[in-house]
């Protein structure tokens, strides 16, 4: 039994919320002054009570989105999961399906897991041909102003996408779990925050371009610094502190689907707001489709 | 007359045996690293991971290196171990699908290819004993839906070859950490005999990885280290490389 539902079809010819349910623990807020008059799209903000996923909770939502709509769904703050009462989980699970010429784009804020949480995710995309979408996916180490750091016990995060006819499109799981003989500190070395993001579609085309370009100048710089410097041997201390230094921000793409139809950003940090910079600045071109700037202050 | 059969049973038994000797031929060479699969042409990331610094030390390599196969024990041992258990067209089809969609990185999907398919044509030509495998690869070879990705093909080849599943799946990760040592020391981060000595050091290591990710379906495939991915990715922007993942 979902706990949330929400449809978006064309009404008068704009994208409208037709339909939303949402029970405790979630709720959705669908302001209507999110976007400005005349821009076409519905800004649905998922709400847990108390800012968090408790443990042993369940939260799981359904969003169509019609044919020729466009819907943002986003958060207030972090989704926090607090610590885990014995084994139990928390889980949130997400099936979208997105129309054709539809745009969903979800931009939460990232997912932290307090010390000893348990944490399950599953989201699930269903596309037809030419559906579009954007979206992002991410984690941060803990409270680390309380010293947690990739503290948690539990993580899986499952994000598919699926083509009509469930022919799979992208599949992807990641799983950071403690485990006896190591850390997930260990794994994820000095980075504080993991983030994935998925643009598909020819609505995003030009973003997509534009962010692939953007990785490939910021990484190929970053690199040829940090390892450039190792062959003209220069012995002064700045360039010898550097040499062993990792990167603070890594970021790759790949492109994937027929024709590179989708792109997949991926990104470590070692700090959130790097993260958000990032997200702020490569996702301002959507503004004029979603009324603001996704992770606009 | 009970002469005659038992020397039946024996004369059987010699072929059995005979046919088991000559399979464990087939086997090692499947492992060997003469085997031109082309794995020497990749660092499974490691190349990335020492120019961004991740990897500057050789404590840091043997780490990487085990995270790196455990990465490759949740992720591709599923298809491995789906493909041996019923190593058969429709089977490996649908999986080199799947792992096609899942394999999103760039850098390490074109390196899934590029093995896959020289695994497979080598092995086509080499096993001529199972024809099955030479029918098989002709009928995919024109399709635009087979991407001939390395896990399934090794799979299916080792289910071909009759060799169980509990080695097959250790064999795979024998093969990577094979080809990620040597990577190490054509990089120059250790030396032939070190590497040995790491090799041999991180196979115990290997088999705890082994028994906590075998025997699963390829539907359980998951990432558990996220920052190797991002820093593979990075891959194609290295300014000068030596391995082409």
């Amino acid at each position: 039994m979902a706990t949330g539902k929400v449809v978006v079809e064309k009404v008068g010819g704009r994208s409208t919320a037709t339909s939303s349910f949402s029970k405790y623990p979630l709720k959705f807020l669908l302001p209507t002054k999110a976007a400005p008059a005349g821009t076409d799209v519905v800004w649905i903000y998922s709400i847990t009570y108390g800012g968090g996923i408790v443990s042993g909770d369940s939260i799981s939502c359904e969003f169509t989105i019609g044919d020729g709509c466009t819907a943002v769904i986003t958060t207030q703050s972090s989704t926090k999961v607090y610590k885990a009462i014995g084994s139990k989980c928390s889980e949130q699970i997400l099936e979208a399906r997105i129309g054709s010429e539809s745009l969903l784009v979800v931009i939460p804020d990232p997912v932290t897991c307090f010390s000893t949480a348990r944490y399950y995710q599953k989201q699930i995309f269903r596309l037809v041909s030419d559906s579009n979408l954007v979206l992002v996916d991410w984690i941060t180490s803990g409270r680390h102003a309380n010293g947690e750091k990739w503290d948690f016990d539990f993580y899986k995060s499952i994000n598919n996408v699926y083509l009509e006819d469930d022919y799979p499109l992208f599949l992807d799981t990641v799983l950071l779990e403690k485990r006896s003989n190591q850390s997930i500190a260990e794994r994820m070395q000095d980075y504080h925050t993991i983030a994935m993001v998925i643009l598909f579609g020819s609505k995003v085309k030009e973003i997509q371009k534009q962010v692939q370009e953007n990785v490939k100048n910021m990484m190929s710089e970053q690199l040829q610094i940090s390892y450039g410097g190792r062959s003209r041997r220069q012995n002064s201390e700045s360039s010898s502190r550097n040499r062993f230094m990792k990167p603070e921000f890594i970021a790759s793409c790949s492109s994937f689907g027929h024709e590179g139809k989708g792109v997949v950003i991926r990104i470590a940090s070692d700090s959130t707001e790097s993260v958000y910079n990032f997200l702020r600045q490569q996702l301002a071109v959507l503004q004029p489709l979603l009324g603001q700037a996704p992770y606009a202050c | 007359m009970e002469e005659t059969i038992e020397e039946d049973e024996r004369s059987e038994s010699v072929v059995l045996l005979r046919s088991s000797c000559i399979t464990q031929w087939s086997q090692w060479q499947l492992l060997d690293s003469i085997l031109p699969t082309g794995g020497f042409a990749h660092s499974f990331g490691l190349e990335a991971a020492v120019q961004t610094r991740l990897v500057s030390s050789p404590e840091d390599l043997e780490t990487h290196i085990i995270h790196l196969l455990d990465n490759t024990a949740s992720l591709l041992l599923p298809f491995v171990y789906s493909a041996l258990k019923s190593p058969d067209l429709e089977t490996w089809h649908k999986l080199d699908r799947v792992l096609d969609a899942t394999l999103t990185n760039q850098v390490s999907s074109k390196a899934s290819v590029s093995q896959g398919s020289a695994l497979f044509r080598i092995a086509a030509s080499v096993f001529t004993e199972i024809p099955y495998l030479k029918t098989i690869r002709d009928a995919s070879l024109g399709s635009k839906n087979v991407c001939f990705h390395h896990a399934p093909i090794f799979g299916l080849v080792c289910g071909l070859l009759g060799m169980d599943s509990e080695t097959s799946q250790r064999a795979y990760l024998f093969v990577t950490l094979r080809d990620v040592v040597s990577a190490a020391t054509r990089l120059n981060l250790v030396g032939p005999m070190g590497a040995s000595v790491m090799q041999h050091r991180i196979a115990i290591v290997a088999e705890t990885i082994l028994e906590k990710w075998m025997d699963r379906e390829a539907g359980e495939a998951c990432q558990t280290s996220p920052l190797l991915d991002v820093v593979q990715g990075c891959h194609g922007y290295l300014f000068s490389r030596l391995f082409c993942s």
